[in-house]
């Protein structure tokens, strides 16, 4: 049985970080967030343009976004600011959401009572200075790798994505799944063309029903925009660079899911209500840094992003481990990308061998091992879902 | 000897991803399928696939083991598989119902 060092929660979830999170309610909080964060150790800010003036549902989304992603067993305690009552967005309502589902340590910052921009900055700068003291004393601990909750991801794939890379993270995620853990599988966007294959893995006729609608509605709104996604799939280029059909397309971006059943259909950013072990797809479009944004939100861990090309995307609080099958991408992007799985397409290593390389990286990862990104403080990739316009 | 990777043991079609093969070239699988070679009929650009056995006209051509599309006309071992030779099962319900639930060629 294979364990990994985390530190466990008040709710049993486990973190692969401690994060002491700065996480701003509205963009007109950002700059100060980052500056509290700048300042205190070991805390990261979170900042995004919105939070106000959205429609409803939009705000709803955001908020669940703010509030799952602070729920995350990644973060230890957070700092909520605003600058405003938004209604139905405020920090104490994200922090009520955090608190209620998680029972973590929130404090909550709001500029206008604290008497302006100055004033909130020394308030949130002693509340964060506590939770960093608080937070050091937290030890990680060995627990069983079925309290992982393990994400997967592509972008910038080429041709060696749909038969290296995102194998072999199948293969890991197959391997993580065995254990008693979960995986999370975004972007239904793709899943497109491989609909019968997923339907065919779902342990339920509703989960199949759902896979199916899920699609069927992202493909509904991006007509209503007036493109039409799956008419130019595959690109010109694809069709370049070797892929025939949209099924193959969609094949080579689903095979990082491995094989286990599918356990779970969630929507966008929604936490998993069950330990399941098996594999749980998500609503969700393909733009990179929202999904995996959505994937942390739902507390995944830790996440795989595979990148043919290479990529400098890391989430500021689930650390993204980054794989290509292509080694003239991993030349050119090694500060940023961890494995180079590019010997399975030289023949040099099975795909078995390379999934067990990326399973042990995500051990070391979900242990403390700090991603290339994480060492170098890129945190670039947090982004939320929009539903509605800004009014 | 070149050589075209092949993803499942159950596919019909390798790929070549260590470089492009000329036509007349004997080719080799290697990957999850081993022990099958054939010569390529025409040229076969990076990153595209070469049929390693007979596809008949409305047979599956099968990668990652399940079937990216059917055959338009009969491919032969050797030929270079893409889209003048195959056409997506997407949004063409007559042929799906007729293909979906049937194999490569077994």
């Amino acid at each position: 049985m294979t364990e990994f060092w985390g530190y466990v929660r008040a709710d049993g979830s486990v973190g692969a970080r401690n994060h002491l999170l700065i996480l701003s309610g509205t963009v007109y909080a950002n700059d100060i967030c980052e500056r509290v964060a700048d300042h205190i150790a070991g805390a990261v800010a979170i900042t995004h343009p919105l939070g106000r003036c959205q429609v409803r549902p939009d705000l709803r989304m955001t908020r669940r976004f703010l509030a799952n992603t602070g729920m995350n067993p990644n973060v230890g305690a957070v700092v909520v600011i605003d600058h405003f009552r938004e209604e139905g967005m405020t920090a104490e309502d994200l922090a009520h959401d955090i608190q209620t589902a998680t029972g973590k340590p929130v404090a909550t910052v709001n500029i206008r009572a604290a008497g302006g921009l100055i004033a909130a900055t020394q308030q949130a700068l002693y509340y964060a200075a506590d939770f960093a003291r608080m937070l050091s004393d937290q030890r990680r601990e060995p627990v069983p790798l079925s309290k992982l909750l393990f994400g997967v991801e592509c972008g910038t794939s080429d041709t060696t994505s749909g038969l290296a890379s995102n194998p072999a993270t199948g293969i890991c995620s197959d391997l993580i799944i065995a254990e008693g853990g979960r995986t999370i599988m975004a972007e239904c966007t793709e899943w497109m063309g491989c609909e019968e294959w997923l339907t065919g893995r779902a342990v339920s006729p509703e989960i199949a029903a759902r896979i199916v609608a899920g699609v069927k509605d992202m493909e509904n709104r991006a007509l209503a925009s007036g493109e039409d996604i799956r008419g130019s799939q595959p690109t010109g280029d694809n069709i370049v660079g070797g892929l025939t059909t949209i099924e193959e397309k969609s094949m080579g971006a689903c095979k990082k899911s491995g094989s286990a059943p599918i356990v779970g259909y969630l929507e966008i950013a929604e936490r998993p209500a069950t330990a399941t072990p098996g594999l749980y797809v998500m609503y969700g479009p393909g733009h990179g840094a929202e999904s995996i944004s959505s994937m942390a939100a739902a507390g995944c861990q830790v996440l795989v992003f595979n990148a043919g090309g290479g990529h400098t995307s890391s989430h500021p609080i689930m650390p993204t481990i980054k794989i290509t099958g292509n080694a003239t991408s991993y030349a050119l992007m090694k500060d940023t990308v961890e494995l180079d799985v590019s010997g399975v397409l030289r023949d040099e290593i099975t795909l078995e061998q390379a999934g067990r390389m990326v399973f042990d990286e995500v051990v070391a990862v979900a242990s403390g091992r700090l991603t290339k990104s994480e060492a170098l403080k890129a945190h670039n990739s947090f982004a939320i879902h929009r539903v509605g316009v800004s009014i | 000897m070149k050589r075209v990777f092949v993803i499942e043991r159950e596919d019909n079609v390798g790929t070549a991803v260590l470089e492009p093969i000329e036509a007349g070239e004997t080719v080799e699988a290697y990957g999850r399928l081993t022990g099958i070679s054939v010569v390529a009929n025409q040229p076969i650009p990076y990153g595209h696939k070469i049929a390693l056995r007979d596809i008949p006209r409305g047979a599956a051509v099968i990668k990652y083991g399940l079937s990216i599309g059917t055959a338009t006309v009969d491919i032969r071992a050797g030929d270079h598989v893409h889209i003048h030779n195959v056409e997506s099962n997407r949004g063409r319900g007559d042929l799906a119902a007729q293909q979906t639930s049937q194999g490569a060629e077994s």
